[in-house]
């Protein structure tokens, strides 16, 4: 029962950095309807900044704020010079090829300014342990948690209770609608990118923080897990992203402890839970049900 | 039937790229997807095809070994991106798992070669079938997913291909590498060499699976699937079998990226299991050779995946000293061409030869045909 | 829609059934390519008789030239350090008037391309690096990978063209059926298992094990080569854990490790898996006897580990640059001066920098031991090779190849890390002066199926 509670907080400690990445993902899906496949990468620069500005010397939390500075502004002008152009055209995929085009472009470009040998990124939270129901729980772990809440809050009020969060949501769900309401719908979209950059560059600094040691490829895998948390949660709720980022964690974990003969191919059981959750529940286990008119 | 321009009401409803306005062939005023195409362009197009087809024909004996292996590896990229175009640019089901019907293309092919000694060109056959079926059985319940969660869900399968591959296959050594004797692929003509076997091979595989694809494209499957692309619920209304539909077109584009991973055995000369982002890079590859080359176009997906190659292996050593950033040298060209091209570089063919058509049909000769609304 | 497809399915299943009773092609020897190889040349236990290339020409020209293909970008471009190290060397070698193979001297040109990794364009490389006849190249050198040197091996061996010094230890390497491919100076993996099971017999003979291997050959090598060494000892494995390959983080089998009650662990891990299982370890206050992968030596890894790295061992069989001791070593500072001046962007501490000079310098060795400028002469060499004292090797260390006995590395001396504080020039103290030579021991401890496939 110990090494089951034990697993349990390992999954945790993991799921609480799937959904992170998952909260940063459905933000820009809410806020512009693109997937974002090179938030990760996005990320990881950002990571990568906060890492260098330790490096010399300033604080871990001030590094990780500017770097969200940083990344605020950057989200949008990607949004305003790579993505606007073709955003409304045709075809949703040349946004998609966009978004591959910049996440090779930036994990070359990471590997060109900072190398690729591994770093250690200092962590803001107290180093250490406490004991939760005899398992041994790190401090990290917990304060990974407790951040991820308050981001949720924070998202859930800008979303639902702000003009700006009004304006934002309905220029995701009808652009022409919103303009004619005399919402600048370009600027609400560099507001999501510029959002969605800012909470992943915090994620991405935090979970480097987390890990012994972290490189190029820190996003990578993350990524994969980040979208079946994703679309586990259905894409469309905030609290459903982070939810699904905990049980995608656990459900690895539990594989890793209990089911040998998936040694080293663990992944499949949170993919086979996406597709056998999305089978049943087409929206995800917490999306809302999309009208659609003929 | 209707008089009215239809070209305007098939648009860019639901994303995809506007539907091929004119095959090289087309002849006749047929009303619905082809509106009447004037002469002067028709003519372009045919000796654009004429002198592609030479070149084509031509250039496996004028380049190298290597080139030769190059342009082969565009012929079944061309081929799975053909495939995924009638999945996604006519059905307008996205998908970025398709890599995984490529590996296990592969894979059959070679355990087929190696465990079994059959010969090659019948692995192929196996791997459609085994594909096709794939493809179905993938397709029933990735009905009940909808665009964003169906690419997710075969990334997914993407993702999971190769670790399966690298746990199950034991080559030599336990590396998860399959490599058939090269004395299995060789030349069964005569005069050929190998390497320019292998090429006509696989461009005649393409050439027949491209003739398929453009049947069923022209033909009621064909307004179906863009039916299902455009406005699903209303192709319900006139008849179109939905289920039917998608799934059927999942296993046909599964069985030609069966193929293609087939043709890679051959043409790169292994099956790898042993990288877990391989078959996820080779998924994205076929989405960009599609959409560079121009979506629900039908040469589209063949121009894409030979831009895609040479992409790829000019970037490679492009600036010396800083081979580090060859991808971000890729990913840039791959963006600038998005924002050139929106259409597709078919696609954009397409638009500047009506363009010219037009306008020297307007320069006072009766036009032979009436001219299409300006609705691309 | 039923109809005509379904009919089209059903030829193509009986075409299928028809096709797998046909066997595979008649066996068609290279009929359309020149058959100009001799008979097997007197003394030379390497069969030329089907050798595409005549492996008896002779270079043409001063010049020699080596190809290789390694990654230079994407996630493991940080394998192209081993580069640095021996261009720095053949750079040193040609400015001195070049390699001296019997009698001639010829400037060493090398050129090389990106393969990311992937195994099927280092295929494609060295095809084109070597030329669909051999003529663009003489051999190829120091190719990073396991499935990459696999994907290249047989072609090489076709064309009869040296593939040595492969950047792998996988022990496939030192398969009988290739002998145009041999490895380097990197011990077999298998050989890991046998100095750990000879440490714990010392430290602890009745030892429960808990092993962490990555899910692929890799792992394998290590699994089976620990296995087989403690065959008759009373230590016993008690659990094996194997993570995904490319993995960064390992806590929950690390948990699952420590909770098997085992008091010694062989971590198997590379690149970022093995510091963090270190950690993971450390945090859950598990300390076993502990073994790490030779392959996580180096300076940035064990930095990565910082203080749950204090203690845990592992061998080599190269000076470790950050080793003080061997900061007055005329071979380690003759090292640091050329790297420096040749390939001022290499990173000196990087023990893989240090491996590939060594590479290097071993090569040269060859090339000045072969009877003739010829491919056949050099790989005959390579397989009657020995020597110590080359590049950065420990003192004492002798590679030695000949006799059926095609793994270069297998002296080797086992270390233990110390940790003194973060920043401080931590490093492996080298264990005594005991060097453990167990010269074709290799074959002894790998289980076949590794080796010959």
């Amino acid at each position: 029962m110990d090494l089951f509670i034990e697993q349990v907080f390992n999954g945790i400690g993991n799921g609480v950095v799937y959904g992170s990445v998952a909260l940063a993902l459905v933000l820009i899906f809410r806020t512009t309807g693109v997937l974002n496949f090179a938030q990760g990468e996005m990320a990881l620069f950002s990571t990568y900044i906060s890492w260098k500005l330790t490096t010399e010397g300033m604080p871990v939390v001030g590094a990780i704020a500017v770097s969200m500075v940083i990344a605020f502004i950057a989200g949008a002008a990607i949004e305003r010079t790579l993505i606007r152009p073709v955003e409304s055209g045709r075809s949703p995929l040349n946004v998609v090829i966009v978004t591959l085009g910049l996440f090779l472009a930036l994990n070359s470009l990471v590997q060109l300014f900072f190398g690729t040998d591994p770093q250690v990124m200092p962590s803001p939270f107290p180093s250490g342990s406490v004991d939760i129901l005899s398992a041994t729980v790190q401090k990290e772990t917990i304060g990974l948690i407790v951040v991820l809440l308050l981001e949720c809050l924070f998202l859930w009020f800008l979303l639902q209770r702000t003009r700006l969060g009004l304006k934002l949501r309905a220029v995701a769900a009808n652009p022409e609608s919103a303009r004619l309401h005399g919402i600048r719908a370009g600027t609400m979209l560099m507001a999501g990118w510029a959002l969605s950059a800012a909470i992943g560059a915090l994620a991405g600094s935090l979970v480097a923080g987390e890990r012994t040691g972290f490189d190029a490829t820190l996003m990578q895998t993350i990524l994969v897990y980040a979208l079946a948390a994703a679309a586990l949660g259905g894409f469309t709720s905030i609290w459903g992203a982070v939810i699904c980022g905990l049980i995608v964690g656990i459900a690895d974990a539990l594989t890793i402890q209990y089911v040998d003969p998936l040694d080293g191919i663990e992944v499949v059981l949170p993919l086979g839970l996406i597709m056998v959750v999305l089978v049943v529940m087409p929206n995800g286990l917490f999306g809302r049900r999309t009208v659609e008119r003929v | 039937m209707t008089t009215e321009q239809t070209g305007a009401a098939v648009g860019p409803a639901i994303g995809g790229a506007p539907v091929d306005t004119a095959a090289p062939l087309a002849s006749g005023a047929r009303p619905g997807l082809f509106p009447p195409v004037p002469r002067q362009v028709t003519v372009a197009k045919v000796i654009i095809g004429v002198v592609l087809s030479a070149a084509a024909l031509y250039a496996p004996f004028y380049f190298e070994p290597t080139i030769n292996r190059v342009l082969s590896q565009a012929i079944y990229i061309a081929i799975a991106a053909m495939g995924l175009n009638l999945l996604t640019g006519f059905t307008g089901q996205v998908s970025i798992g398709h890599g995984a019907f490529y590996g296990v293309g592969a894979f059959t092919s070679a355990i087929l070669m190696i465990d079994y000694g059959w010969t090659f060109e019948v692995t192929i056959l196996a791997s459609v079938v085994i594909n096709a079926v794939l493809g179905f059985l993938i397709g029933v319940p990735a009905l009940r997913v909808r665009g964003l969660y169906l690419a997710l869900v075969t990334l997914g399968l993407a993702v999971l291909f190769p670790r399966v591959a690298q746990k199950f296959v034991d080559g030599t050594g336990g590396v998860a590498l399959l490599r058939p004797p090269r004395s299995d692929f060789s030349s069964l003509i005569d005069g050929l060499a190998d390497d320019q076997w292998a090429y006509f091979l696989s461009l005649a595989i393409m050439v027949v699976l491209f003739i398929l694809a453009w049947n069923l494209v022209r033909g009621r499957v064909g307004r179906a699937m863009i039916a299902v692309r455009d406005q699903e619920i209303a192709a319900t209304t006139v008849g179109v079998n939905l289920a039917g539909t998608k799934v059927a077109t999942f296993a046909i584009s599964a069985a030609y990226a069966g193929v293609a991973g087939s043709l890679s055995v051959m043409i790169d000369r292994l099956a790898d299991g042993t990288n877990p982002i391989l078959y996820f890079q080779r998924s994205i590859e076929f989405l960009v050779a599609m959409t560079i080359g121009g979506a629900a176009t039908m040469l589209g997906p063949a121009v894409g995946a030979l831009v895609l190659v040479l992409l790829r292996r000019n970037t490679e050593d492009l600036i010396e000293g800083k081979e580090i950033l060859a991808p971000a040298l890729y990913g840039a060209a791959l963006i600038a061409i998005v924002f050139v091209l929106p259409e597709g570089l078919v696609g954009g063919v397409n638009r500047l030869l009506a363009r010219l058509g037009r306008r020297s049909s307007a320069k006072g000769r009766p036009p032979t045909r009436p001219i299409p609304d300006d609705s691309q | 829609m039923r109809g005509p497809k379904f009919r089209i399915v059903a030829a193509l299943l009986a075409l299928a059934l028809v096709g797998a009773a046909c066997s595979g092609r008649d066996d068609d020897d290279t009929a359309t390519d020149e058959d100009s190889g001799g008979e097997e040349a007197a003394g030379s236990s390497i069969d030329t008789a089907d050798c595409v290339a005549d492996p008896t020409a002779e270079i043409e020209g001063d010049e020699i030239k080596l190809v290789s293909s390694y990654p230079q970008s994407g996630a493991t471009a940080a394998f192209s350090q081993i580069a640095r190290g021996w261009k720095a060397y053949f750079q040193m070698v040609n400015e001195a008037g070049g390699v001296e193979i019997a009698g001639n001297n010829y400037t060493i040109v090398t050129e090389d391309k990106d393969d990311q990794y992937n195994p099927a364009t280092t295929a494609q490389n060295i095809d084109e690096l070597v030329g669909a006849d051999g003529e663009n190249a003489f051999a190829t050198f120091s190719v990073v990978g396991t499935a990459n040197n696999l994907a290249i091996r047989d072609q090489l061996g076709e064309l009869c063209v040296p593939n040595l010094f492969a950047a792998t230890g996988a022990p496939i390497m030192g398969s009988e059926d290739y002998p145009w491919t041999l490895g380097s100076s990197l011990s077999p993996y298998s050989l890991e298992g046998k100095a750990f099971a000879d440490l714990l017999a010392e430290q602890n003979p009745e030892a429960k094990v808990a092993m962490l291997v990555q899910d692929d050959d890799f792992g394998t090598a290590y699994e089976e080569g620990f296995q087989a060494a403690i065959e008759g000892t009373d230590i016993e494995v008690v659990k094996v854990e194997k993570y995904a390959t490319g993995a960064a983080e390992v806590s929950a089998q690390i948990t699952s490790l420590a909770a098997s009650g085992a008091d010694a662990f062989f971590n198997g891990g590379t690149l970022l898996a093995c510091p963090d299982a270190l950690t993971k370890a450390a945090a859950a206050g598990w300390t076993p006897i502990t073994w790490i992968s030779a392959t996580c030596t180096s300076k940035t890894l064990m930095g990565v580990a910082g203080q749950a790295g204090d203690g845990v061992y592992s061998y080599t069989n190269l000076k470790d640059p950050l080793n003080p001791d061997f900061d007055a070593d005329p071979a380690m500072q003759e090292y640091r001066e050329v790297v420096a001046q040749y390939q001022p962007e290499a990173d000196l501490d990087n023990a893989i920098v240090g491996y590939g000079w060594t590479q290097a310098a071993l090569l040269v060795q060859v090339l000045e031991n072969a009877e003739a400028p010829t491919r056949l002469a050099v790989m005959e060499s390579m397989h009657n090779f020995e020597a110590s004292e080359e590049g950065v090797l420990l003192p004492g260390v002798t590679v030695h190849t000949g006799d059926g006995d095609n793994f270069l590395g297998e002296a080797y001396q086992t270390m233990q890390y110390e940790f003194e504080a973060a920043g401080a020039r931590n490093h492996f103290v080298l264990i005594g002066t005991e060097l453990t030579d167990v010269e074709g021991e290799t074959l002894d401890l790998t289980p076949e199926d590794l080796i010959n496939g």
